[in-house]
């Protein structure tokens, strides 16, 4: 159940640590322990916010994935059901990355009972690849992990990007793409 | 004897790989523009025996070469040139290049030490190789799929990754390993007087061509081809894996070729839509992109089957939202080209 708030902040993070599955972070002494592709490249710890941590992208502000018991930091789109504070929003932001450019709905929930859908867009994480969509590069890596090597002339990335909310009702859920291709490493709600 | 073949068209697409980047490098050094002639089919087509653990495989009809495969409206085609030893190998393409033209060569990552992979992952890669300098002893390669690289490297690399073996080492050795490189490589031929204008009529006979291929694509025995082909496949790949059958290497490499075919069609109907400013081809260019983030997910999908993480019902659910988007897609197609 969604608890309602009366009066959300202008813009709100949403804690996704209930819904991390993918462990896409990796340290350089332990490049083993993540695979954000089906290669298991990762993403360099060092390089990227610390876990838990409050970052503001581009005026935005995010709560980089806190540390879970798996080693997870981002969650692989699979149809799940995302519980946000009940009210109005124009836009939720998005720390996102793809395997690969790809673009799926996401099913927006309101609290009157109705369902829209809006598009979620991410562009390749992989290196020397353009935004296509264009989002903004939120994080921009020097280096990609490989399970038993760094690669330093290749550089992934974090995408920023939003989707809209056009209703003017409040939402109470939102429910991710079934599309493993998309990982989702941070959401804020902007109030309307 | 040193020779270099300068100004070379570097190029690549975030949705296809090291085929169609190599493939075109060659053709816009004959003078062919990559996106008009790589961009302007679209079809589908399997035969389950052809199918090659290699990254640059697309699925041929039988005596149709890979290059008249890629750019099926154009007067092009290729040969694979299978020397039977490295060193003949290497003689090959080093006569190619001594007489001016760039050619690609199979190679594996292993083996060169501009890759992410070298001396951890073999994979069955291309690259060109447009230059030599025997008292060097280097050759000059160009390879655009990430960490790009142009420039130099030992013969002795070269060689050596286009005559690998190609074997499995351990389990990132994934989709297109064991499959010997065989110092196989790729000549290229371009009827240059015969090119097309890229106009209306252009357009219009390619869009046609392909709307009709999708719906009137003749299948030997054992072969899928066109929308029903497609839809046979997807399905047929779904009952197996249902089944238990492993389908996660097949799938992924179908899906690959798929992809990288409609999002290069996507870009070629946005720019056959900006070339002759008709608003339509680019909204139907729009619409190809998203017949390709379908694959994308797909692609992803068959990935995951290797685990069973990806459940039968969602390879399903996909291809059943992409063949409905690719009808409405192609629907549109036949609209748009009676317009033009």
């Amino acid at each position: 159940m969604v608890a309602p708030t009366t009066a959300p902040p202008r813009r709100g993070v949403l804690d996704l640590t209930d819904f991390l599955d993918c462990a896409g972070i990796t340290p350089e002494d332990g490049l083993g322990t993540g695979a954000f592709n089906i290669w298991s490249n990762t993403f360099p710890a060092a390089e990227l916010p610390a876990r838990g941590s409050d970052v503001v992208v581009d005026g935005v502000p995010f709560r980089f994935p806190a540390e879970h018991p798996s080693g997870a930091d981002n969650v692989r789109c699979a149809r799940q059901l995302v519980p946000v504070p009940r009210g109005r929003y124009d836009w939720i932001h998005v720390l996102a990355a793809a395997e690969r450019r790809t673009e799926d709905e996401v099913l927006l929930h309101f609290a009157d009972g109705s369902v829209d859908a809006e598009w979620l867009r991410v562009s390749d994480f992989w290196p020397e690849t353009p935004a296509r969509f264009g989002e903004s590069a939120a994080f921009r890596c020097t280096r990609l992990h490989y399970p038993r090597h760094v690669q330093r002339n290749m550089g992934p990335v974090i995408w920023r990007r939003r989707v809209a909310v056009p209703r003017e009702e409040d939402l109470v859920a939102l429910r991710l793409p079934d599309n493993p291709a998309v990982h989702v490493f941070a959401l804020t709600l902007e109030a309307a | 004897m040193r020779t270099s073949i300068p100004e070379l068209v570097t190029w690549r697409h975030d949705l296809a790989g090291c085929l169609h980047a190599c493939a075109a490098t060659l053709l816009e050094f004959h003078g062919v523009d990559a996106l008009e002639a790589l961009g302007a089919g679209w079809g589908f087509y399997h035969r389950p025996g052809g199918l090659e653990r290699a990254e640059y495989y697309f699925p041929c009809r039988p005596g149709v070469s890979l290059l008249a495969t890629l750019a099926p409206h154009h007067p092009v085609r290729s040969a694979w040139r299978r020397p039977a030893d490295a060193a003949r190998g290497w003689a090959e393409v080093r006569d190619a290049v001594a007489a001016g033209r760039p050619v690609a060569v199979a190679v594996d990552n292993f083996e060169l030490p501009f890759r992410p992979a070298f001396q951890d992952v073999h994979s069955n890669h291309l690259v060109v190789v447009h230059g030599f300098d025997e008292a060097r002893g280097t050759v000059e390669v160009i390879d655009t799929v990430p960490p790009a690289f142009a420039g130099e490297i030992p013969l002795e690399r070269l060689s050596a990754s286009r005559d690998s073996g190609n074997e499995v080492r351990h389990d990132r050795d994934m989709f297109f390993t064991a499959h010997p490189i065989g110092n196989r490589w790729l000549d290229v031929e371009v009827d240059t007087a015969a090119l097309p204008e890229f106009d209306a009529g252009f357009v219009r006979a390619a869009i046609v061509s392909n709307v009709d291929d999708f719906g009137n694509s003749p299948a030997g025995e054992g072969e899928y081809a066109g929308l029903a082909g497609q839809r046979r496949y997807l399905a047929e790949v779904v009952e197996r894996y249902a089944r238990g059958d492993e389908v996660c290497d097949e799938l992924f490499v179908v899906a690959g070729a798929a992809l990288a075919v409609v999002a290069l069609h996507a870009d070629w109907l946005a720019l056959a839509g900006r070339r002759l400013a008709v608003p339509d081809l680019r909204e139907a260019g729009r619409a190809a992109d998203r017949i390709a983030h379908h694959w994308t997910a797909l692609r992803i999908l068959a990935a995951r089957t290797r685990d069973g993480t990806t459940s039968a019902e969602q390879l399903t659910r996909r291809h059943t939202a992409l063949l409905l988007d690719q009808e409405r897609l192609l629907d549109e197609l036949t609209r748009v080209t009676a317009r033009l």
